[in-house]
């Protein structure tokens, strides 16, 4: 594929960007959206060509639509002069991006996002907008401030944006055709096999269930050195059933396979465990520093201190009266 | 998780992820540098982080390897501590200058 085209892509999207973020008339603003959204569909476009004959597969239309999605939605946020529209529309990335994670098949990570995202981190930005949000003066035509209407240098924005996507997609094609092939099948299964035999108690579980009088543990694979085997029929293992001394063969079904959650459960704290410990220090850590920072500073005098102790107050002739006047609620 | 999700990934398929969010990230860059409120600058930081997330998981996808969402497990924690810290500050700016405007505060480029 000729690089002129990507470029090309870009400048059309960039353009279609620059027309996006200056305040204009309506009909120059949806062009500029048509341009902007024309840019991208055609580089998402040329994933299809881009590597090489054969290389050409139909994309999943549930990811044509949640990507186109995700792209209007973000352009959306950040040409929006209203500030709870922008969050809103990010509300949209967030969901939309979790349907791609879902094709990807993360499931847990999907339903985080939307979780995490969309309801807990997005509604403190909407708090936070609202607290901040200027009442409209008496007179004032707009009750939107200048500073979200103008842009900033929306030419040069939108200029570095899209070098850098060019940059960014130029590395795309010329670097995932060089990366290592995926996993065919097979192999990829015995993989995810291979994480329940690691996985204490629920490996046994499955077994039990199947064949209640095994025998643990069942005989190692001489090749692989693996429990669990697996060949055309499915995943089995081989091992002594109660008193019998032949060796049985127990296939495993196929609901046994880990599922998504149990899978990254299990590798975040098989393998990240000293990571898992300091994310909960980091979130303790921002948690008092935005109680520390976003406090108010209350001034007490020496006796509304005393009192707050739940001491006596201090009554000293000559002493103006303590609570003539109550300490105000600081700046 | 049905035998369907484990099959290989083409490269093509990893290509359009990956531009996907690319794309996402560079409307982040782009709305980082052109607005001038500065929740929505916080909230574009949040839509980098979005695409990184995609990206990570695309590529976990194809190597078949968990890491990459065990890593966005990671950004989604640093993304909420960013957020209350990021929120908590620009609540103290907003009660200096009654204002969300970035550029009220240019004199602290010294």
């Amino acid at each position: 594929m000729a690089p002129t085209i990507l470029y090309s892509a870009c400048v059309l999207g960039a353009v279609g960007l620059y027309l996006l973020l200056r305040p204009a008339p309506r009909a120059v603003t949806a062009a500029g959206g048509l341009l902007a959204l024309g840019g991208l569909a055609w580089l998402l476009k040329q994933v299809a060509v881009g590597f090489g004959p054969g290389a050409d597969v139909g994309l999943d239309p549930f990811f044509v639509i949640f990507s186109l999605i995700a792209v209007v939605a973000a352009l959306r946020m950040i040409t929006h002069s209203r500030p709870v529209y922008s969050a809103l529309y990010f509300v949209l990335v967030v969901l939309s991006s979790a349907g791609l994670l879902l094709l990807l098949g993360a499931e847990f990570i999907a339903f985080a996002l939307v979780i995490v995202y969309a309801g807990a981190i997005l509604i403190t930005y909407l708090f936070v907008l609202m607290l901040a949000q200027q009442a409209p003066q008496p007179g004032e035509e707009s009750a939107q401030p200048e500073y979200d209407l103008v842009p900033r240098e929306p030419a040069a924005g939108a200029a570095v944006g899209f070098v850098i996507l060019a940059l960014l997609s130029e590395m795309i094609f010329s670097g995932v055709p060089q990366l290592d092939p995926a996993l065919s099948g097979p192999e990829a299964e015995t993989a995810v096999w291979v994480e329940l035999e690691q996985m204490p108690g629920r490996f046994e579980a499955e077994i039990n269930a199947v064949e209640p009088g095994f025998r643990f543990p069942p005989e190692r694979d001489p090749l692989t050195g693996r429990l669990i085997r697996v060949d055309e029929q499915g995943a089995h293992v081989l091992g002594l059933v109660a008193e019998s001394a032949e060796v049985v063969r127990v296939d495993l079904p196929e609901s046994a396979m880990p599922e998504n959650v149990q899978r990254v459960g299990w590798w975040l704290v098989h393998k990240f465990p000293v990571s898992l410990e300091l994310a909960g220090v980091i979130l303790l850590m921002a948690m008092f520093g935005a109680v520390v920072l976003a406090r108010r500073e209350i001034e007490l005098s020496d006796d509304e201190k005393r009192e707050a102790a739940g001491l006596r107050r201090l009554a000293l002739e000559g002493y103006p009266e303590a609570d003539s006047e109550p300490a105000g609620g600081g700046p | 998780m049905t035998l369907a999700l484990i099959e290989p990934l083409a490269q093509p398929v990893l290509g359009a992820y990956l531009l996907t969010s690319a794309v996402l990230l560079v409307i982040g860059v782009v709305g980082f540098l052109t607005r001038r409120n500065l929740i929505i600058m916080f909230l574009c930081t949040e839509l980098m982080f979005q695409a990184a997330a995609l990206a990570m998981v695309a590529f976990g996808r194809y190597h078949l390897d968990l890491s990459g969402q065990v890593f966005v497990i990671f950004i989604l924690t640093i993304a909420a501590a960013e957020a209350a810290l990021a929120l908590a500050l620009i609540v103290l700016l907003y009660r200096r200058k009654e204002t969300l405007n970035a550029e009220a505060w240019t004199e602290m480029k010294g």
